[in-house]
C-alpha cells in the first residue's frame, strides 16, 4: 500500500509539472534571415548573429520561388521599411509585402518556425513598416522586439497577446544577442 | 606699444580692409595645437582657386602614420551642427597616429550668403572662452552670383539617371562626383573628388542636418531623415558597427540607412563609388530646418539644442575611427575629441577657442 502511495505520489507531482510546466520556445540551426522592408536592420541582425557565432544564411531579396525549406531549420524576417533600401534593391513596398507574404508561406507550409523581428526604435516604426509586420504576423511563432519599438503604442505586444506567441524583448540592438543566445541555446 | 605690436596691428588692419572691398567669404576658424597644416581645396584642383568655392582644408597628422579620414561639414552651411562640430573638431582634436584633414565649410560659397528662407540670421553671436565670435548660418546652396548661370527648370544629374529641382544645380549634395570641366558646383565636387583620391582617404563622413523627427511625422510617411547614418553599400557593415557601439557606449540611438542607387549625385553614394574610400553621411534634427517653425533657434531650442547635435555628431566621428579600428589594420588615434556628455554639460560654447 506504501509503495502504491509513493508511486501515486510521483505520478502526480509529474502530472501537475507538465501541466503547469513553461513551455520554453526555442530554435535549431541553421536559420534562414531575410529583410522585410529593406532596411539595414537585417544586416544588423547578422553583424549580432555573427557575435554568438550563430549558424545562418542571409538573402535579404530572397523570393519563395528560390527558397529551400529544408535547408534551413528556421526563418527569421527583419522588418524595416526603408525607402532607400527599396530604391536600391528597385522595388516598391507592395512588390515587397507580396515577396515577404509567399516567402513566409512556404516556410509555414514545410513546417519551419518564422520569427519577427523589429530592431531598429521607434525611428523605423512607421506605416510601411507596419502594413510589412501586420502582413507577416499571422505566420508568426515568436517576435524579436526592441523595447523602444513597442514603448509608445505597445502595437508588437499585443500581436504577442492576441496570437498568444512568445514575444522577446531587448533593449539595446546588441543585447539581441542575449536572445539569440537563449533560444538557439547558445 | 612695441614695434612687434605694431605691425601685427598694421597687419590685421589691411587684412580687415581688404577683406572689407574683396567679395570673398572668410570664416572664423580658429585652429588648436591639432592642425599641422593648411591647404586650399583648389590645392587639389586649381579649376576652383580665386572662385567662392574655394576653401580651406586643414590637416591634423599624427606623428605615426596610419588611416586618413576626411570630415566634412558645411555641405549645407545651414545645418548648424555639422559646420560647428567641424569646427569643434579642428580647435580640439589632436591625432596621434594617421591624418584626419576637416573642411568645416565644404561649400564656402553657400556660406558667404545667408539663408534664402530669411528666418535666421546670417551670422550667430556666441560667448566663446575668448569672446564674442559668430557662427555661419548659410545657404543651402552655391551662390547664384557665383554659380554664374542662370538655373536650369530641371537638373537633370550628368549620369542622366536622376533629376532634381532646377536650383538644386547648385546643391553640392546633387554633384558629386562632379566634372572637371561642368558648372562651378559640379568643379566643386570634382575637386573634393580628387582631394581624397590625392590623399588616399581611407573613410569619410559628411555630417548634416535634417528637419525635425516631429516634422517629419507630419507627413506621415516613413521618410525621416532625423537622427541617422546614411552608408555607402560597401560601408555598411562597418556602419553598422559604429552604431552599435555608439548605442552601447553613449545610449544615442542613430537609424541606420544605405544609399540610395537611383539618388545619384549624393556624397556617400558617389565618393564611394568614384574612389576607394568608404562613405557616410549624418543628419541631426535641426529645427531650424521646419518648414512649419516661423522663428526657430538653431542654437538653444528647448529640445534640440546646438550642444546635443554637435555632441551626436561627433560621438558619430569617434564611433566611426573605432569601428575603422576594429576592421582594418592601419589605424587612426584621435584624441581629446569633445564627448556628448561633455558638451551637454559645459555647452558648445565651451570647445570654441
Amino acid at each position: 500500500m506504501k509503495k502504491v502511495s509513493v508511486v501515486f505520489f510521483a505520478l502526480a507531482i509529474f502530472f501537475v509539472g507538465f501541466v503547469f510546466a513553461e513551455e520554453v520556445f526555442t530554435l535549431e540551426q541553421p536559420a534562414f534571415i531575410t529583410s522585410a522592408g529593406q532596411s539595414p536592420g537585417a544586416l544588423q541582425m547578422t553583424v549580432v548573429c555573427k557575435m554568438v557565432k550563430l549558424d545562418y544564411t542571409f538573402e535579404k531579396l530572397m523570393t519563395a520561388d528560390d527558397f529551400d525549406p529544408q535547408a534551413y531549420n528556421c526563418a527569421i524576417f527583419v522588418v524595416g521599411a526603408s525607402g532607400k533600401g527599396l530604391g536600391a534593391a528597385g522595388i516598391d513596398i507592395d512588390e515587397e509585402t507580396a515577396r515577404v507574404v509567399a516567402l513566409a508561406q512556404k516556410a509555414k507550409d514545410n513546417g519551419l518556425p518564422i520569427v519577427l523581428t523589429h530592431l531598429e526604435g521607434a525611428a523605423r516604426r512607421g506605416a510601411s513598416s507596419d502594413l510589412l509586420f501586420n502582413e507577416l504576423s499571422p505566420f508568426a511563432d515568436a517576435l524579436f522586439i526592441k523595447e523602444e519599438s513597442d514603448a509608445a503604442d505597445q502595437m508588437f505586444s499585443n500581436i504577442a497577446e492576441e496570437k498568444e506567441i512568445p514575444i522577446f524583448f531587448f533593449e539595446k540592438t546588441a543585447d539581441l544577442k542575449n536572445v539569440i543566445s537563449e533560444v538557439f541555446g547558445l | 606699444m612695441n614695434k612687434k605690436k605694431l605691425i601685427v596691428v598694421l597687419i590685421f588692419i589691411f587684412v580687415l580692409i581688404v577683406s572689407c572691398f574683396s567679395k570673398e567669404f572668410y570664416p572664423d576658424i580658429r585652429p588648436g595645437d591639432g592642425v599641422t597644416d593648411f591647404k586650399w581645396l583648389s590645392d587639389y584642383f586649381p579649376g576652383i582657386k580665386e572662385t567662392n568655392v574655394d576653401t580651406p582644408v586643414y590637416i591634423m597628422s599624427g606623428e605615426a602614420t596610419g588611416a586618413t579620414f576626411l570630415l566634412m561639414g558645411g555641405t549645407h552651411p545651414g545645418e548648424l551642427a555639422g559646420t560647428v562640430a567641424a569646427i569643434s573638431f579642428i580647435e580640439n582634436a589632436v591625432v596621434k597616429t594617421g591624418k584626419v584633414i576637416v573642411i568645416p565649410y565644404s561649400n564656402l560659397s553657400a556660406a558667404s550668403i545667408p539663408d534664402l528662407t530669411g528666418k535666421v540670421s546670417h551670422f550667430l553671436p556666441v560667448q566663446t572662452k575668448s569672446g564674442k565670435r559668430y557662427l555661419v548660418f548659410g545657404d543651402r546652396r552655391t551662390d547664384i552670383n557665383d554659380e554664374g548661370i542662370e538655373d536650369p527648370e530641371v537638373f537633370v544629374h550628368p549620369s542622366d539617371e536622376t533629376e532634381y529641382k532646377g536650383d538644386e544645380s547648385r546643391n553640392l549634395n546633387r554633384n558629386y562626383p562632379g566634372e572637371e570641366n561642368g558648372t562651378l558646383t559640379s568643379k566643386l565636387a570634382f575637386a573634393i573628388i580628387n582631394l581624397i583620391n590625392e590623399e588616399n582617404v581611407d573613410f569619410n563622413l559628411d555630417m548634416h542636418e535634417s528637419r525635425t523627427p516631429e516634422e517629419y511625422e507630419k507627413s506621415n510617411s516613413d521618410y525621416n531623415l532625423s537622427y541617422s547614418l546614411v552608408c555607402n553599400p560597401k560601408a555598411l557593415e562597418m556602419g553598422i558597427l559604429a552604431m552599435l557601439n555608439l548605442e552601447l557606449e553613449t545610449g544615442i540611438n542613430v537609424k541606420l540607412e544605405e544609399s540610395a542607387k537611383n539618388s545619384r549625385g549624393l556624397s556617400h553614394l558617389e565618393i564611394g563609388n568614384y574612389t576607394n574610400s568608404l562613405s557616410f553621411l549624418s543628419e541631426t534634427p535641426n529645427p531650424a530646418q521646419d518648414p512649419s517653425k516661423n522663428n526657430p533657434d538653431p542654437m538653444y531650442d528647448s529640445k534640440y539644442p546646438l550642444k546635443h547635435r554637435i555632441g551626436i555628431q561627433l560621438e558619430i566621428v569617434q564611433m566611426l575611427i573605432d569601428s575603422y579600428n576594429m576592421l582594418f589594420e592601419e589605424k587612426l588615434e584621435v584624441e581629446k575629441i569633445p564627448t556628448y556628455s561633455d558638451l551637454m554639460k559645459y555647452g558648445f560654447e565651451a570647445y570654441l577657442n
